[in-house]
């Protein structure tokens, strides 16, 4: 296919600019053009379409400014990507992951030197270019993101963290894709921090993509924190293949209104998946989250456990789904979200969602909606404790079963600690 | 030297009048002992000038160092000096027993000046070596899992660590063996001195033998019917709350009598 470029001078000058390779190029004019004739993603009671989420900004290169870069540096000083809007400010890789042929880059660099590995990957497994509206202008607008391969039977122990953060000190679109792929027998984890540092009201939408080989093992975590006005579609996915487990632990901490869809295929027999997430919704938000694991392989194993605390103003919808596909015989689906409400104003739905078309398989879920316990807000009170202070601490016991279940005792603290920060920003407005 | 007074107290649950006009008053240095049937108002009593919102008062006050303290919310009253040692505790989980003990005493403090985590530390493991506790019960969630007896230990154990003015202990005896009361009693005896007063709700003497009270009010029908000194509360175990209240002259059916 050739493509008359001509018709797309924006793309043409990012193309040259960046030196992105041409099929690349040609992918973007295809979804560019396919776009506008693709349905935006429907998702169970949650109502996004109005939002300013489509991107409208034409594809261009952008620096961020130099003195915000300078505040930016974390704490964290190795194993780690710090990026700024289109910009890899920091990229160290530990001598571990060198040794043993892991590859990790930004996005432009990936598509340079990397081509024909993030070919063979990018929106082909997990998700699929033109599945809708916004996943082909997703790709038709990319200018950020991150690769990272880890080749066959490399285990690696030490954590790998990236720092995302989306410019808003000015009005521009944040469009980020990760890969990760996971090679047969390599266990690996990851630590992803999104984050929104400016106020300017923008768009970000963020695909995320997670292939696990054959018996891998990938711990997936993220504290995503994106501000209050942003305007979000964040899309997680995994491919599993035969054996294969993914981690995932969810953070979503974030302050402006966002689309989360979090979905686990699990290809191969015996793929395994867990999905824990929680959320705090705070002011007038409005946070959906969709949460899917589709059974596809025989004896697959799909957990969803998803908590979330709803304050102020806010909305928070937990979509549950587990889809076993016919011939997933022994597939398991499990399920259970729940939202604590803590005003009267504030609107929450925990759908649990079961669609299982073969017999022999196992399938459960719960779900509910409640209010917080009195006698432990009492109890709490009683020893001195401030009813503020008491409700957080009954939020967090609340989210206890979700962070309990989070592999990694580091992620645990640093999301207790986000939990903690946003709740007490949150209570400013009850 | 503080004092606690409650005052022609009348209090309603569900609509149902529990107490009756109860009067009472305390100092510091001083350990009362509520005795009385079940179902007679007791636990009312210890909930309602702690602030249950489930319990309401309709007439009366309490008194804390001549100040109504009844218009307070729950923690304002706990900050004032009073502290409630739950027949029931709840169960926080996801909470740390240190970190909530912790919060609670930093709650009493000025914001900038904390207990230093250390020194917070070294008094927990003191106290919970004077109650027989393992150090793992500080690491666990605020009583979830924990046995009827742990749980009586732990509300001993932030009593000792909080140190309020008043401590109103309901129940503390039920479901605990012999050694464990003696643990619970080390506790609180070692409260004992001039800034620190109890009401002791329990409807058996055998707590009093190890806890000896100043004052022994007896409790029926949702009033106070007698009072005395240790003494009474024997005399109670010979004789039974009946004797009592037939000796009184008081029309009222015990719960747990023979029809």
């Amino acid at each position: 296919m050739t493509v008359d470029l001509k018709k797309y001078p924006a793309i043409a000058e990012y193309a040259k600019k960046t030196a992105e390779p041409t099929w690349f190029t040609e992918l973007r004019t295809k979804s560019l053009e396919k776009a506008s004739s693709l349905e935006l993603p429907s998702f169970e009671k949650i109502r996004y379409q109005r939002w300013p989420i489509q991107l409208e900004q034409p594809l261009e290169k952008k620096g961020s400014r130099k003195e915000l870069i300078e505040t930016l540096k974390p704490e964290q000083t190795g194993n780690m990507v710090v990026q700024l809007g289109q910009n890899t400010l920091e990229l160290k890789i530990s001598s571990e992951m060198q040794d043993q042929g892991v590859i990790v880059c930004d996005w432009q660099t990936a598509l340079r030197e990397h081509g024909d590995l993030v070919q063979k990957y990018f929106m082909q497994k997990a998700v699929k270019f033109d599945e809708d509206r916004l996943t082909a202008q997703h790709v038709a607008h990319l200018t950020s993101g991150l690769f990272i391969y880890v080749p066959k039977n490399v285990v690696l122990k030490e954590a790998f963290t990236s720092y995302f953060f989306q410019d808003a000190t000015a009005k521009n679109d944040y469009v980020h894709h990760v890969i990760i792929v996971v090679g047969e027998n390599s266990e690996f984890s990851y630590l992803e921090n999104l984050k929104t540092v400016g106020e300017q009201a923008t768009t970000a939408n963020i695909i995320v993509e997670v292939v696990a080989q054959e018996n891998s093992h990938v711990k997936f975590a993220s504290v995503d924190r994106l501000g209050a006005n942003t305007t979000t579609y964040l899309n997680r996915r995994g491919h599993l293949k035969k054996n294969a487990k993914i981690d995932w632990s969810m953070g979503m901490m974030n302050d402006g209104n966002i689309v989360g869809d979090f979905d686990s295929d699990l290809a191969g027999d015996g793929a395994h998946s867990e999905v824990k997430i929680v959320a705090i919704s705070t002011g007038k938000q409005v946070q959906g989250i969709d949460t899917r694991v589709t059974n596809i392989g025989k004896h697959t194993i799909g957990h969803i456990l998803q908590h979330g605390v709803i304050l102020s103003r806010s909305t928070l919808t937990f979509n549950g789904i587990g889809h076993i596909i016919k011939g997933a015989k022994g597939a398991d689906a499990q399920q259970e979200s729940r939202v604590l409400m803590l005003s009267n104003k504030a609107k929450g739905d925990a759908n649990p969602i079961l669609l299982i078309d073969d017999n022999d398989v196992t399938a459960g879920h719960a779900a509910s909606i409640g209010r917080v316990n009195q006698e432990q807000l009492y109890y709490l009170m009683s020893r001195g404790l401030p009813k503020k202070v008491a409700e957080r601490l009954v939020i967090i016991g609340f989210l206890g079963p979700v962070l309990a279940a989070i592999p990694s005792k580091v992620i645990r603290a640093q999301l207790k600690a986000t939990i903690e920060r946003k709740l007490i920003d949150g209570q400013k407005d009850e | 030297m503080s004092t606690l007074e409650v005052k022609d107290l009348h209090v309603s649950i569900d609509g149902k009048n529990i107490l009756k006009g109860v009067n009472l008053t305390m100092k510091t240095g001083e350990i009362h002992a509520i005795m009385g049937p079940n179902g007679t108002g007791k636990s009312t009593l210890s909930e309602a000038i702690m602030g249950h919102p489930a319990y309401k008062v309709t007439q009366g006050e309490v008194l804390l160092n001549g100040e109504n303290i009844l218009e307070l919310p729950v923690d304002e009253r706990a900050r004032a000096g009073l502290f409630l040692a739950m027949q029931y505790p709840a169960e926080i989980p996801g909470v740390t027993n240190a970190e909530f003990i912790r919060g609670a005493i930093n709650a009493r403090r000025p914001e900038d000046k904390p207990l230093s985590v250390r020194s917070f530390l070294k008094q927990l493991d003191k106290t919970m070596s004077v109650l027989d506790m393992t150090e793992e019960m500080a690491d666990r969630y605020l009583n979830e899992g924990f046995s009827g007896g742990e749980k009586k230990r732990n509300e001993i154990l932030q009593l000792m660590m909080i140190k309020p003015k008043f401590a109103i202990l309901d129940e503390i005896d039920s479901g605990l063996d012999i050694d464990a009361l003696k643990v619970v009693s080390r506790g609180v005896n070692q409260m004992r001195g001039p800034e620190f007063g109890s009401l002791i709700i329990t409807h058996y003497q055998r707590l009093l033998n190890y806890i000896v009270p100043d004052v022994v009010h007896v409790m029926m029908g949702g009033r106070i019917v007698k009072q005395g000194g240790p003494e009474l509360a024997k005399r109670l175990e010979d004789e039974g709350y009946a004797g009592l209240r037939d000796e009184l002259g008081l029309d009222i059916k015990l719960v747990d009598e023979e029809a």
